[in-house]
């Protein structure tokens, strides 16, 4: 076995907070710059892995100890293309909560504590390779996102704290469900009970309990994702959770369903991933119109950006279900593209609240004149959310579109509505709020990011470029990936990918 | 004389004897609590040693009785079960000693009969769970029960725990004289009161078969009722909201371990060959417990019924492994030992909030709590994770193991029961962390930042390392239940 890198890194944010806990309580001025160093480890560690990844399928920086025998669990870790992006996503937007995260006053310790926490969950879910393992972390992430919902959000927190952990926990409860069986099947095959990830790729499971399968573990990733009809908890989980609650839910803990539906709906259960891929089509379709519908109609902005993440996950997960080659490698794309602009979109609307106390885009107006690196900062980020061509999101946007047409077309159609819709609510609701003139006096002198806001940024339009120009960087090592997943499906069942294939876009 | 084989029943001995030379130095002397504490301390690291000599010495016991375990005229049987239930018992009582402390100190000269009915409880408690011979079992179900009784009364302060006490008593006797019903109803079809008289059973009864049916109801009821499972629940409430403080959580603990060890035995060993006619029954009362128990905890406004009623949740749960049969028998021991620690810190720290000799426990008192006693809060927070089963914590891999071993077993629905409810369960459990972090204090308790002996805080501390520890690496003491077990 080779060096543990993966429990590294779910270690090193456990220390970090660990240290952060033991500093001195009154030392506040302390609490933050330390988070913040130590927290700037995984980004390191995220690189050596981005470099010795090697763009070949299969699981890399597998590491495998026994931790309940009898009942065949074991820590065993390993990541392939679709978890690395994932990870590295994770690594980067924590510390950029962290350094967004100023306006903590209350405890500010304890807020710290919680974000490292979530980051090695997070890192956890990603990489854990059995389903216990997985579980748990999926799990453990609710509690600290619970307590940054819950005491640090804004006035109806509890309320949507509570809505969070119990949508999250019912569909989780309906998952272990579908993990004790798959456990006893495997049991009943071998007489060796085991909840391995790749042990358990080898049941025959008939199509009939596929489909139930599928659902229970399903539903658990649509309530995350969330999909539509199960979103209702994001609008409220958003608007009251702080800033960096909100870029992280957003940036990566969606995430968690899309990657639960990559990892294990669709190599685990082919044959109800074929037959319900229809179905779950249907839904991210209503979730890209519904999401962005809602999304125009919005008067307060942090709102907004909430529905648009219904809609853009709807995307994502169009081109899971589309089964081919480009929808994956564009659900997988995307994945990183939402966490990006989406985190940065949260961020501003933070930094605008925490100047003006609103979020409503009525009290707005004309602050492009008062703020103008404010404002340039929002629009790359509205162009990037939008799938502007030379941006990230366009790569996403478009492999997913072309890679769905070719099985499902239909809604490859009316998902490009989604596109123009997003166009709509974030270019009028900039136009809302930055263009006109300041005719509020309260807006005529509102102060620019400063210095520290303006190096939060730095990092996420840099790679929003370096995806949108060079994607390759990434596809590369995801591709391999995406086509085992095409593979093992069409393996294992009639399924055939169509080979009307576009071709790549060109670079 | 040949099986009078003293290490087998070694830790109740010590106990037994502990409590003699505490009653005696305390009514005499009338010591101060303080000297007490050394011969409490004292008698309980000999307890601790008694139990480590009869682990080492298990094989001996199991060789040297005269029907595999079986000791003192076939009436104690030394096995795993017995050995691990004795293990939770104690850690029950060195914890629940511990958390005491502040209680025992308020209530004086009466602190030495409090201690004394503790250990006595927990010995009753011991022989129940080691009994091979069912007469036996009454012994130590009536010596454990009594002893509660009267503790539910120790701190004497106010009306509502004169009223547990009453209603502890005369529900309890009830179930009891059930309990004693069955037995004499199995001598009567069998001829025998052996924990396996059907053993050798074949089939021709002396009076009619319904008998033996009507006996196995009886004893299960009995014992049903000692475990708070629905619907013989009713006294449980009200018993551990209104007992004094200090001693509820000991008091609930114990009952659970004894009863569920004594439940097992009977369903598994006695009525094995009636499985198929049990096993769909404690199937249904353990929909029943787990519906009930969840349902009405989320209207509680008092934390200690709401423990109350989780308690009935969290008896329900055990008896899905119960339901399930042998294969869930280290499942079921796990989920005692993990469940058993929770409920006696969470009733701990109920008791340094609301008092040492309080009578409830209101949810108010828990607000803001993490402002003015972080460490309380945070004990408190994690104990409450642990009891809704929320992975990382102990509580998850006790659920786990006990539905796993119930799917395997065909009783899927149960487990599909268990999950919804453990879901609902959140919102109770959440609700005294939402209180405790994101709530801020009443004004009348906004400067009371109640803090904990040292000794409680001690056994807070392990409560929840322990919680945590065996949430992410069970393996020790799941190793060790089954190395012992089997």
């Amino acid at each position: 076995m080779d060096f543990p890198m993966l429990s590294l890194l779910i270690l090193v944010p456990v220390i970090a907070a660990a240290v952060v806990m033991l500093l001195p309580k009154e030392r506040t001025e302390l609490h933050l710059p330390v988070a913040l160093v130590l927290s700037l480890l995984p980004v390191g560690l995220g690189g050596v892995l981005f470099a010795r990844f090697e763009s070949v399928a299969g699981f890399q920086f597998v590491e495998q100890a026994p931790l309940i025998e009898r009942w065949g669990v074991s820590w065993h870790l390993g990541i392939d293309g679709v978890a690395l992006p994932l990870i590295l996503l994770t690594t980067i937007l924590i510390p950029i909560s962290i350094a967004a995260s100023t306006s903590i006053a209350k405890n500010a310790q304890l807020f710290l504590v919680m974000v490292l926490m979530l980051e090695a969950g997070l890192i956890g879910v990603f990489s854990a390779l059995d389903l216990i393992v997985f579980f748990v972390f999926f799990e453990a992430i609710l509690i600290p996102m619970y307590f940054i919902i819950g005491i640090w959000g804004s006035e109806n927190r509890i309320y949507a704290a509570i809505k969070f952990f119990l949508y999250t926990a019912f569909g989780s409860a309906l998952m272990l469900v579908g993990i004790i069986a798959l456990s006893v099947m495997q049991q009943n095959k071998t007489g060796v009970s085991s909840f391995d990830y790749t042990v358990l790729l080898g049941l025959e499971i008939p199509p009939a309990t596929q489909a139930w399968l599928f659902a229970v573990f399903g539903i658990a990733f649509a309530i995350k994702v969330p999909m539509f009809p199960f979103h209702t908890w994001l609008p409220d989980a958003h608007v009251q959770a702080p800033t960096a609650g909100s870029v992280l839910l957003a940036g990566v803990m969606l995430k968690l369903g899309t990657y639960g539906f990559l990892r294990f709906n669709l190599p685990l259960f082919p044959d109800a991933a074929v037959r319900f891929a229809p179905v779950v089509a249907t839904l991210a379709v209503i979730g890209i119109v519904y999401g962005a519908a809602v999304a125009i109609v919005q008067t307060d902005l942090k709102k907004l950006v909430a529905y648009s993440s219904v809609s853009h996950l709807g995307f994502i997960m169009l081109g899971i279900v589309a089964l081919t080659q480009n929808g994956l490698d564009g659900g997988v794309i995307q994945m990183v593209n939402h966490g990006l602009t989406t985190g940065a979109l949260f961020l501003l609307v933070g930094m605008l609240y925490e100047r003006r106390h609103t979020k409503l885009i009525a009290d707005f107006g004309g602050l492009q004149k008062t703020m103008p690196i404010f404002a340039g900062v929002f629009l790359f980020s509205t162009f990037a959310s939008i799938g502007l061509p030379g941006l990230n999101g366009f790569v996403g946007e478009f492999l997913v579109l072309i890679g769905s047409y070719a099985t499902l077309p239909g809604f490859a159609v009316v998902a490009t509505a989604g596109v123009v819709l997003a166009a709509v609510y974030l270019l009028w609701a900039y136009e809302r709020v930055f263009t006109g003139v300041a005719d509020k006096p309260e807006n005529q002198d509102v102060p620019d990011l400063n210095l520290r806001e303006t190096l939060i940024f730095v990092p996420i339009i840099a790679l929003t470029l370096v995806l949108g120009l060079y994607p390759k960087v990434l596809l590369n090592r995801i591709e391999p990936s995406t086509a085992g997943i095409i593979d093992r499906i069409e393996a294992t069942t009639d399924y055939v990918e169509p080979t009307f294939v576009i071709g790549e876009p060109s670079e | 004389m040949s099986d009078l084989i003293w290490s087998a029943i070694a830790p109740e001995l010590v106990l037994v004897i502990l409590s003699g030379l505490i009653l005696v130095f305390g009514v005499w002397k009338k010591p101060p609590l303080r000297s007490m504490a050394v011969l409490v301390g004292a008698g309980l690291v000999a307890t601790w040693a008694a139990w480590g000599l009869q682990l080492s010495r298990l094989q001996d016991i199991v060789d040297a009785g005269s029907f595999g375990a079986l000791a003192f005229n076939d009436m104690v049987i030394t096995d795993g079960t017995a050995v691990i239930a004795r293990l939770i018992l104690m850690v029950i009582l060195t914890l629940a000693v511990a958390l005491a402390w502040p209680m025992l100190d308020e209530i004086g000269q009466r602190s030495a009969e409090a201690l004394v009915l503790m250990f006595l409880a927990t010995a009753g408690f011991m022989l129940l769970a080691a009994a091979a011979n069912l007469v036996m079992a009454f012994i130590g179900l009536e010596v454990g029960s009594i002893s509660l009784y009267v503790l539910a009364a120790v701190a004497r302060k106010s009306r509502l725990a004169d009223e547990a006490a009453m209603k502890y008593f005369l529900l309890g006797s009830f179930a009891s004289a059930v309990f004693i019903y069955g037995v004499a109803l199995l001598y009567a079809g069998s001829g025998s009161v052996s924990i396996d008289a059907l053993r050798s059973f074949s089939g021709r009864v002396i009076v009619s078969p319904g008998v033996l049916y009507v006996s196995m109801a009886m004893l299960v009821v009995g014992v049903l009722f000692k475990v708070t499972a629905a619907p013989f629940h009713a006294w449980a409430p009200d018993v551990y909201q209104g007992s004094a403080a200090g001693v509820v959580g000991f008091m609930a603990a114990a009952a659970k371990v004894g009863g569920f060890v004594a439940l097992v035995r009977i369903v598994g060993i006695t009525y094995i060959r009636f499985a198929a006619d049990w096993r769909p029954a404690l199937a249904a009362i353990a929909a029943l417990s787990i519906i009930l128990g969840t349902l009405l905890a989320l209207s509680q406004t008092d934390f200690r019924r709401m423990l109350a009623y989780s308690g009935i949740a969290h008896a329900g749960f055990i008896l899905v492994g119960v339901a399930a049969g042998r294969s869930a028998n280290e499942a079921i021991l796990f989920y005692l030992a993990v469940y058993t620690v929770q409920l006696v810190t969470a009733f701990g720290i109920a008791a340094i909030v609301s008092g040492p000799t309080s009578s409830g426990s209101p949810f108010s008192a828990y607000k803001g709590l993490a402002s003015r006693s972080p460490f309380l809060a945070a004990g408190l927070a994690t104990t409450m994770l642990g009891m809704s089963g929320m992975p990382i914590t102990s509580g998850f891999i006790g659920k786990l193991g006990v539905f796993r071993a119930a799917w395997e077993k065909g009783l899927e629905w149960l487990v599909v029961v268990a999950l919804v409810a453990s879901v609902a369960a959140f919102f109770f459990y959440l609700r005294v962390i939402v209180d405790m972090y994101m709530r801020d204090p009443d004004e009348e308790t906004s400067d009371v930042a109640p803090e904990p002996a040292v000794a409680g805080r001690v056994a807070i501390a392990v409560a929840v390392v322990v919680t945590v520890l065996f949430g992410l690496y069970p393996s020790p003491l799941l190793d060790l239940i089954r190395n012992v077990v089997s």
